[in-house]
C-alpha cells in the first residue's frame, strides 16, 4: 500500500460521502447513514493499510494527520446527523473532508518510513488520534458558529435554543477529547523527555487553545442569552486552534524551538 | 463599576490591576525567581495559599462578604480565564529563551521580560488569580459534599492540583546529565549550569546498543544503554534504558538522553552514553491531579449540564 493508491480510495470515499450528503437533503436518512458509513469503511481501510505498510501508525507528518482529520470529520458529521437530524451537517463534513483530501493530493508532504526513537512510544497513536478527533469536533462547532452567526440568526432574532445546545455539546465533547489528548501528551513527554510540560511552543499554544474553549463554556453557563458573543468567541478559539495545529510551523516565535516538528 | 452585582467589567478590571501590579514588580524587584521557591519555601507557600483560599471561602459563604463570594463565581472565572488566555498568547507570540540564557542586548523584548514569560510578574499574577479562584470554587463545591458534584470536583480540583503542585514543585525538580563510558562506574552528574552533583547511586555501563534504519541516511532507529545501577547499600540492579523507556531508582528517573564519541576513538567502544537523571518529588501529586482531570473529562463527555435558573453559581460540570 502506498500513497499512489490514495486517490482511488479517497475518490471512492468522497463519492460515497457525497451520496450520503445528498440523501440527507432528500430526507432519505437510511441511505445517508449507509453511504457515509461505507465511505468511512473505505477511507478507514486505506488508513489501516498505510499503517501496515509503514510499519508504524500514520501520524507523524502533517499529511498523515490530515488523513485522520478527513476520516473523523464525516464520522462526527454522522454522529451529529444521527442524533439531531441536521440535514446540512453531512454536506459540511463532506466538503471539509474533500478540502483535506485535496490538500493531501496536491501538497502531499510524503513521508519516509523511519520513526525517530522519541516517537516510538505506545502513547504516540492515542495522543494524536484523540487530538485529531477533538479537532474534528471543534471544527464542527466552528462551522455551527459561522452558520448561526451569519446565516441563521437573521431569521431567528429571538435566539437559538436547540442549535446553541448542539454547539455546546460539540464544544464539551471536543474539549473533553482535547483534555485527554493533552494529558496523554504530558504522560508521554514524561517518559520520553523527562518532564510532563516544558512550555514548548506547541504546548504553549495547546494551553492557549484549551483556556480559550474554557472561557466559552463558562461564558455559556453565565450568560446563556449572549449568543452572538459566545459564537464569536468560538470562531476566535478555532483560529487559535489552527495556529496550534499547523500555524506554529510558520510562526516566527516557534521556529526551531519545538519538539513537535518532525516533518521537515 | 463596583456597584453590586459585580459582573465581567469588575473581573476585567481585576486583570488590569494585576497586570499593572505585575509590571511594577517586574521593573522594580525584577523577574520572578523560581529557585527561591525550593523546599521548604514552596511547602509554606502552599499552606498559606490553601489557608487563604479557605479564608475567602469562609468569608464568602459563612460571613456573606460579597467580594469573597463573588471570587468563587462565574464572572470572576471568565475574567481570570480570559486574562490567562491573553498572557499565554503573548508568550506564544514571543520567542522564549531559557531561564539561564544571557541577556539579549539587541532584543528590546528581552529587556521588557517578554522573552522569559514564565518569570514575568503579570503572567504569574494572572495565573495565581486563576488558581486562587479555582481553590475557592473547589472548596465551595466540596463543602457540603454531594455526590452530584463529583464530576465538577474531579475537573476543578484536578486542575487545581496540577497548577499548584506543578508550579510550586518546579523548584524542587532536579535534571542532571551523566556521561558514562563502558565499564567505568559513574556517580557524578552535571547541572545545566555546569555544577557537579554527587548522587546516592552509581551507574556502570555494560554495553551501548545502536541500531539504524535500513535507509541510505542510516538514521538511528534505536539506541539503548545496558547498565547496572549501584546503590549505596551495595545492591546492583541490571536494566536496559532507551528513549521512551526510562528506569527508576531511589527517587530518580534515568533517561537515555543521547550519545557521544570520545575523541580519537572509532567503533563501538569509544561511545559515551549520555543519561539524564530527573528527580521530581511533587510528581505523585501532579499525577493525581492529571488522573482526576481524565476522569472528569470522561464525565464531560457523557453528562449534560442541568438547567438552572439562578445566575450566580450554576456551573454543573
Amino acid at each position: 500500500m502506498t500513497w499512489q493508491l490514495f486517490s482511488y480510495f479517497a475518490l471512492a470515499a468522497l463519492i460515497l460521502w457525497a451520496v450520503g450528503a445528498v440523501a440527507a437533503w432528500r430526507h432519505n436518512s437510511w441511505l445517508a447513514r449507509a453511504a457515509t458509513i461505507t465511505g468511512l469503511a473505505v477511507f478507514g481501510t486505506f488508513i489501516a493499510l498505510m499503517w501496515v505498510s509503514l510499519e508504524r501508525p500514520p501520524l507523524r507528518t502533517m499529511g498523515e494527520t490530515r488523513l485522520w482529520y478527513s476520516f473523523f470529520l464525516p464520522l462526527v458529521g454522522l454522529v451529529v446527523y444521527a442524533r439531531w437530524r441536521y440535514r446540512w451537517i453531512l454536506t459540511f463534513s463532506t466538503v471539509m473532508a474533500t478540502v483535506f483530501v485535496c490538500v493531501n493530493l496536491f501538497k502531499p508532504e510524503i513521508h519516509d518510513k523511519t520513526l525517530m526513537p522519541a516517537l516510538q512510544s505506545p502513547w504516540f497513536a492515542p495522543h494524536v488520534i484523540i487530538y485529531m478527533f477533538a479537532y474534528a469536533l471543534l471544527g464542527a462547532a466552528f462551522v455551527m458558529a459561522v452558520y448561526l452567526l451569519f446565516f441563521k440568526r437573521r431569521r431567528r432574532p429571538k435566539g437559538l435554543g436547540a442549535e446553541m445546545s448542539l454547539t455546546d455539546q460539540l464544544v464539551r465533547a471536543g474539549l473533553a477529547f482535547m483534555t485527554v489528548g493533552m494529558i496523554f501528551g504530558a504522560l508521554w513527554a514524561k517518559e520520553a523527555w523527562g518532564h510532563y510540560w516544558s512550555w514548548d511552543p506547541k504546548e504553549t499554544w495547546a494551553a492557549i487553545t484549551w483556556w480559550a474553549y474554557l472561557v466559552y463554556l463558562h461564558l455559556r453557563l453565565r450568560y446563556p442569552q449572549r449568543q452572538a458573543e459566545a459564537l464569536l468567541l468560538l470562531v476566535a478559539a478555532f483560529v487559535l486552534l489552527q495556529v496550534c495545529w499547523w500555524g506554529i510551523n510558520y510562526l516566527p516565535s516557534a521556529q526551531g524551538a519545538s519538539v513537535h516538528t518532525y516533518a521537515s | 463599576m463596583w456597584s453590586k452585582p459585580w459582573n465581567l467589567t469588575e473581573a476585567f478590571t481585576i486583570g488590569i490591576g494585576l497586570v499593572t501590579t505585575g509590571l511594577l514588580l517586574q521593573y522594580t524587584v525584577g523577574p520572578v525567581d523560581w529557585d527561591m521557591l525550593a523546599w521548604p519555601v514552596n511547602a509554606v507557600l502552599l499552606a498559606l495559599l490553601v489557608t487563604g483560599m479557605a479564608a475567602v471561602w469562609w468569608a464568602g459563604t459563612r460571613r456573606g462578604i460579597y467580594a469573597c463570594h463573588w471570587l468563587g463565581g462565574l464572572d470572576n472565572a471568565i475574567g481570570a480565564l480570559g486574562w490567562v488566555v491573553v498572557a499565554t498568547l503573548v508568550m506564544g507570540l514571543t520567542r522564549q529563551v531559557p531561564f539561564n540564557a544571557p541577556t539579549l542586548h539587541d532584543n528590546p523584548l528581552d529587556a521588557l521580560g517578554l522573552t522569559r514569560m514564565l518569570s514575568f510578574w503579570p503572567l504569574v499574577l494572572l495565573y495565581l488569580w486563576l488558581t486562587f479562584s479555582l481553590g475557592v470554587v473547589v472548596l465551595r463545591r466540596l463543602i457540603p459534599f454531594h455526590w452530584r458534584n463529583v464530576p465538577f470536583l474531579l475537573l476543578h480540583a484536578g486542575l487545581l492540583m496540577v497548577l499548584l503542585c506543578g508550579t510550586l514543585g518546579s523548584a524542587d525538580m532536579q535534571r542532571l546529565k551523566m556521561y558514562v563510558a563502558k565499564s567505568t562506574p559513574e556517580w557524578r552528574a552535571l547541572t545545566d549550569d555546569g555544577r557537579v552533583v554527587e548522587l546516592p547511586l552509581a551507574i556502570d555501563l555494560n554495553q551501548f546498543v545502536m541500531e539504524h534504519h535500513n535507509d541510505s541516511l542510516r538514521t538511528p532507529k534505536r539506541y539503548a544503554s545496558d547498565l547496572d545501577i549501584l546503590t549505596r547499600d551495595g545492591r546492583r540492579l541490571h536494566t536496559v534504558i532507551e528513549v521512551n523507556r526510562p528506569a527508576s531508582a531511589m527517587g530518580w528517573r534515568i533517561y537515555q538522553y543521547g550519545y557521544d564519541r570520545m575523541p580519537g576513538t572509532t567503533g563501538h567502544e569509544g561511545i559515551v552514553s549520555i543519561l539524564e537523571l530527573v528527580r521530581d518529588p511533587w510528581l505523585p501529586a501532579v499525577y493525581t491531579g492529571i488522573y482526576m482531570l481524565i476522569a472528569g473529562a470522561l464525565f464531560l463527555l457523557f453528562i449534560t449540564p442541568r438547567k438552572k435558573n439562578d445566575t450566580d453559581d450554576l456551573a454543573t460540570v
